[in-house]
């Protein structure tokens, strides 16, 4: 039985931390929009290139940080969350 | 083999002798930053007296990754930007995740190894994100 309820608990980790890497798809998308929509930008104004390089790299780095949340998020669950977890099991069982 | 890491290395040295003056003046900001808030994270720990060697190791570790990470983000921009816009979007696609692994790479690295401390590692990840929080603050003052 407390394996079984050790293997739950591995298991919902891990099927959380994969949940939340769903969550670095949507950067790499939303990056892809603006790089492409920068080119078009330059391709109308070359001039403006330097200032809509330097826009672009600050929002893709914001934009990059929800990705780094989900990342977080599943090192959390994958390698803190089920030790902690284990433990409160235990405790309780006594 | 060691003539394919020479070609190699051959290559970052031109792909590093034509990084853009945007792109280092940016990089170069973030590296500052995060070395600036880096201090002040070993600082607060050195305060509530959890600092030991981890925690210096958990911060560098990180900061190279997430300064490495903000500078291949710049070179791909760069690159991207000679290109068409679907091939653009493509390529910073396949950048973005290939950069996302690296750090879950490091994040992984910071979590599972006991020289380590995983606060350190996490942390710093985010540094640049506020150190792009902070700059139209430093912008306006040097406007001043």
């Amino acid at each position: 039985m407390l394996e079984l309820a050790i293997g739950i608990i591995l298991g919902c980790c891990a099927l959380g931390a994969g949940t939340a890497m769903i969550a670095g798809i949507g950067p790499g998308i939303g990056e892809g929009n603006a790089v492409a929509k920068a080119c078009e930008a330059i391709g109308r104004q070359p001039e403006s290139r330097g200032s809509v390089t330097t826009t672009m790299l600050m929002g893709c780095a914001v934009a990059e940080t929800t990705g780094l949340y989900a990342l977080v998020i599943a090192i959390l669950l994958i390698f803190v969350a089920p030790g902690y977890l284990v433990n409160i099991l235990m405790r309780t069982i006594g | 083999m060691a003539c394919l890491s020479f070609e190699y290395g051959k290559q970052v040295v031109i792909i590093l002798k034509n990084v853009d003056a945007t792109v280092k003046r940016e990089t170069l900001y973030i590296a500052a930053a995060v070395g600036v808030m880096s201090m002040l994270m070993q600082a607060i720990f050195m305060i509530v007296r959890h600092w030991d060697y981890t925690v210096l190791l958990g911060n560098v570790l990180s900061a190279a990754a997430a300064v490495g990470n903000f500078f291949l983000m710049g070179i791909t921009v760069q690159k991207a930007l000679n290109k068409d816009e679907k091939q653009a979007s493509a390529s910073m696609k396949l950048s973005q995740q290939l950069r996302l692994l690296m750090m879950l790479i490091v994040a992984a690295l910071g979590a599972a190894l006991e020289c380590f401390n995983i606060i350190a590692v996490i942390i710093p990840l985010f540094f640049p994100r506020i150190a792009i929080a902070l700059r139209p603050l430093l912008d306006g003052r040097k406007g001043k």
